[in-house]
């Protein structure tokens, strides 16, 4: 073959890869190591939810919005039930609230847990991944024990929560998080300050600082940046006006700083988590009062809600058209403008094997791109 | 920063944090670079669709963030359903390529200028684009597939609901 | 699978050709041995194609620790004997599985995992999920649910090494490339002719 230096190898790191983040594929235009292009292909998970909604019911509607996102379905129910909410006028209770903020710190640990194992698992550190998963382990027997289920959780509901808090379940998990704040000192020794993983992230997936917030850059990306952007302080929602918490920042925009920023907000979620535990309201109801299920009509209007999940800005657009079906849910998740605007041009001149890793950071979930 | 605006166009103020301005799809691109010019709303967050079929109208919502990331605004173009086209916002917000991209393949809808908009999610997809309202899942599904034995739900849901009501009365009725 | 064959589980059965090809009555001693041993040492894909990929992490690390019972995970189809279709399967990624599976060396195993490859599950309206994966390859264990328990796919994992080790039923692999014609024309019917590689022609790479 003539020309073979300067030659351009064209590979597909995916669907079928042990280092992709889901069932996406990058497309990459090869020059010996490093990546001179690269596209994202989504679509291998397209269910049509948007259809799928506009037949359903907004109880019928509600199963099936938490599948959206899989690490993390619970901002996804959120979204969902304050969108249902704003258009139909309902007030939940402060009890209801206090559950709601819970359920979504929760959750955010779990997903920051499993992140830990996926982050490690790229850079070939396996034994990470062994211990966070079983971590996450532990919080999801707490969800299954509060909602009934371990990975879907259908618990937050339109008007409230489903169900009531268990006997002794706060005592549980003040437990819980006294055990997962012992274990972040172990993680910062395996990982965190591990030299191994200082040496492959830090300067590597340096992200532009400057337009990173005209681009629309959410989450640990902004705040890997030095940018100080969170939903839950700017835009409250729920009771997190009431809640002491701060937002860590990191100024590398690399990997690392990203890593960083996560932990930061582990911590962060447990302080939060504390003080769920003393504020809670003893007394209130969960649920108010709604219209029967064939009753149950949005008004025709529309609204936008945004959430702050594990990984950034989770916004829904929800128009009403009078009836009882809900005639338009837009779902935009943190990895639509990531996987697509950002990676793309991340990846270029990097090395090939930094794509995991890179791909980790950003947090990548293709369910939520193409839904 | 938003009174600013207020003093220029029509905003409607929806809910605490957020505003809607509706407005004509010929000036779609010199208000949004006016507003991200000369306001601190600079960044595009999401195009959401939204198909009614009665008024034979896409309305498309353009939700924009400011720079603080605390309040939205949803300025809303609405455009005639059959060739319906817009000037794409690729100069403005990069994101846009990507969100178009997104609405071309499930709505039909042509952005002129945006030269990317081949696939993204469906592979040698046939049909009318499916989100748009006259696409029938269920239709599709049963030409396409057959189910297996012992699926009862796949029925539809008021047809059931008359049937159930009009047994129960004829039981009632016998009694 | 014979007497025991459910209602609605036919379509399998019609293709079926019990005499040629049933291992029972040739398992001699040598091949009960090489069944065993075969049970005990299973290569799982990693290829999350749906969303029951979410719980594969919890059985492959500590907690469940499923590599007691021989399963671990590879990266690549040329050394992997099961591959886990987890959950709803689009149109584009039923191609991609297609591919992954023809490309395995035999002999070869396929579980679903989820309600979703039974009968379409949450999705049985959706315009890009298919609802029957038995139609377009051949299932040797089925694990209901949305979203399964660890332990239901560890029961799984077990039953489907019951069936390895017991030659109690045909292995799906026998099937897929006795009865080709029948999952090619099924494939065909949705994505059109022409538009995946054949059997023949990922058999013979894989040969090379």
């Amino acid at each position: 073959m003539e020309n073979n230096d300067n030659q351009l190898i064209k590979i597909y790191h995916g669907p079928q890869h042990p280092g992709i983040t889901g069932n996406m594929s990058m497309e990459l235009d090869l020059l010996g190591e490093t990546i001179k292009e690269a596209r994202t292909h989504v679509g291998y998970l397209h269910r049509g939810f948007e259809k799928l909604i506009e037949r359903r019911t907004i109880i019928q509607a509600f199963t099936i919005v938490c599948r959206i996102c899989v690490p993390e379905p619970d901002p996804n129910e959120e979204n969902f039930a304050r969108a249902v909410e704003g258009l139909a006028g309902i007030e939940i209770s402060q009890r209801a609230k206090y559950i709601r903020v819970m359920v979504l710190e929760m959750a955010r640990l779990a997903a920051q847990m499993l992140w830990m194992g996926g982050q490690s698992g790229s850079i070939g550190l396996g034994v990470v991944g062994q211990w966070s998963v079983y971590d996450r382990d532990l919080i999801l027997d707490l969800f299954e024990e509060l909602t009934g289920g371990r990975v879907y959780h259908m618990y937050i509901y339109p008007g409230g929560v489903r169900r009531e808090l268990p006997n002794g379940f706060l005592e549980k998990l003040a437990q819980l998080l006294d055990y997962l704040e012992r274990r972040l000192l172990d993680y910062d020794g395996i990982f965190f300050e591990n030299s191994t993983f200082k040496k492959r992230a830090i300067g590597v997936g340096v992200v532009n600082r400057d337009e990173a917030l005209k681009n629309g850059y959410v989450g640990q990306v902004l705040r890997g940046c030095g940018i100080e952007r969170d939903v839950r302080r700017d835009n409250p929602y729920l009771v997190y006006d009431k809640l002491d918490f701060e937002i860590p920042t990191y100024e590398g925009c690399d990997v690392y700083s990203r890593a960083l920023v996560r932990r930061g907000e582990m911590v962060e979620s447990i302080k939060i988590l504390r003080q769920v535990i003393a504020q809670m309201p003893s007394e209130g109801a969960i649920m108010q009062k709604l219209p029967k299920h064939r009753k149950f009509k949005l008004p025709k209007e529309d609204i936008f809600v945004a959430t702050e999940s594990a990984r950034g800005e989770f916004g829904y657009y929800m128009a009403g058209d009078g009836s009882e079906f809900i005639r338009r849910m837009q779902v935009k998740g943190p990895s639509l403008i990531h996987g697509f605007t950002l990676l793309e041009n991340l990846l270029i001149d990097e090395e090939l094997s930094n794509v995991a890793l890179i791909m980790n950071s950003l947090g990548i979930c293709p369910p939520e791109m193409e839904r | 920063m938003i009174e600013f605006l207020k003093k220029h166009y029509e905003i409607v103020e929806k809910g605490s944090r957020l505003y809607k301005l509706q407005i004509e799809s010929d000036k779609l691109v010199e208000i949004l670079s006016y507003i991200s010019i000369n306001s601190n709303f600079i960044t595009l967050s999401q195009i959401a669709c939204t198909d009614w079929i009665e008024d034979e109208v896409f309305s498309l919502n353009y939700i924009l963030t400011t720079k603080e990331r605390d309040k939205n605004l949803m300025v809303e173009v609405r455009i005639g359903r059959v060739h319906c086209s817009l000037p794409t916002l690729l100069t403005l917000y990069p994101q846009a390529q990507v969100m178009e991209r997104d609405l071309h393949e499930m709505y039909g809808i042509n952005f002129r200028g945006n030269d990317t908009l081949y696939d993204f999610a469906l592979e040698n997809w046939n049909e009318i684009p499916p989100l748009r309202r006259e696409f029938d899942t269920l239709a599709y599904v049963n030409e396409h597939f057959d189910f297996r034995i012992g699926r009862e739900d796949n029925k539809d849901v008021k047809v059931e609901v008359k049937r159930r009501k009009a047994q129960a009365k004829e039981l009632k009725d016998g009694k | 699978m014979s007497e025991n064959t459910q209602e609605g589980f036919v379509d399998q059965q019609k293709v079926l050709n019990n005499e040629e090809y049933s291992i029972k009555n040739t398992q001699s001693i040598i091949q009960k041995a090489v069944d065993w041993f075969r049970a005990r040492s299973m290569f799982v894909l990693a290829y999350g194609t749906g969303c029951g990929a979410i719980e594969m992490p919890p059985i492959f690390t500590s907690r469940y620790d499923i590599e007691r019972l021989g399963v671990i995970g590879v990266a690549t189809p040329r050394q992997a004997d099961i591959l886990i279709v987890s959950g709803y399967c689009s149109y584009k990624t039923l191609k991609r599985v297609i591919r992954s599976y023809e490309q395995m060396n035999e002999p070869k195993y396929l579980i679903g995992l989820g309600s979703c490859t039974i009968n379409g599950g949450m999705y049985w309206d959706s315009y890009n999920t298919i609802k029957k994966l038995d139609e377009y390859l051949p299932v040797d264990m089925y694990v209901n649910g949305c979203m399964p328990r660890p332990e239901a796919l560890i029961e799984g994992f077990v039953k489907l090494q019951d069936n390895i080790r017991n030659a109690k039923s045909e292995a799906g692999y026998i099937q897929y490339r006795e009865n080709n014609a029948f999952y090619r024309a099924n494939q065909e019917k949705i994505f059109g002719k022409n538009t995946i590689p054949t059997f023949e022609e990922n058999f013979a790479g894989m040969n090379q």
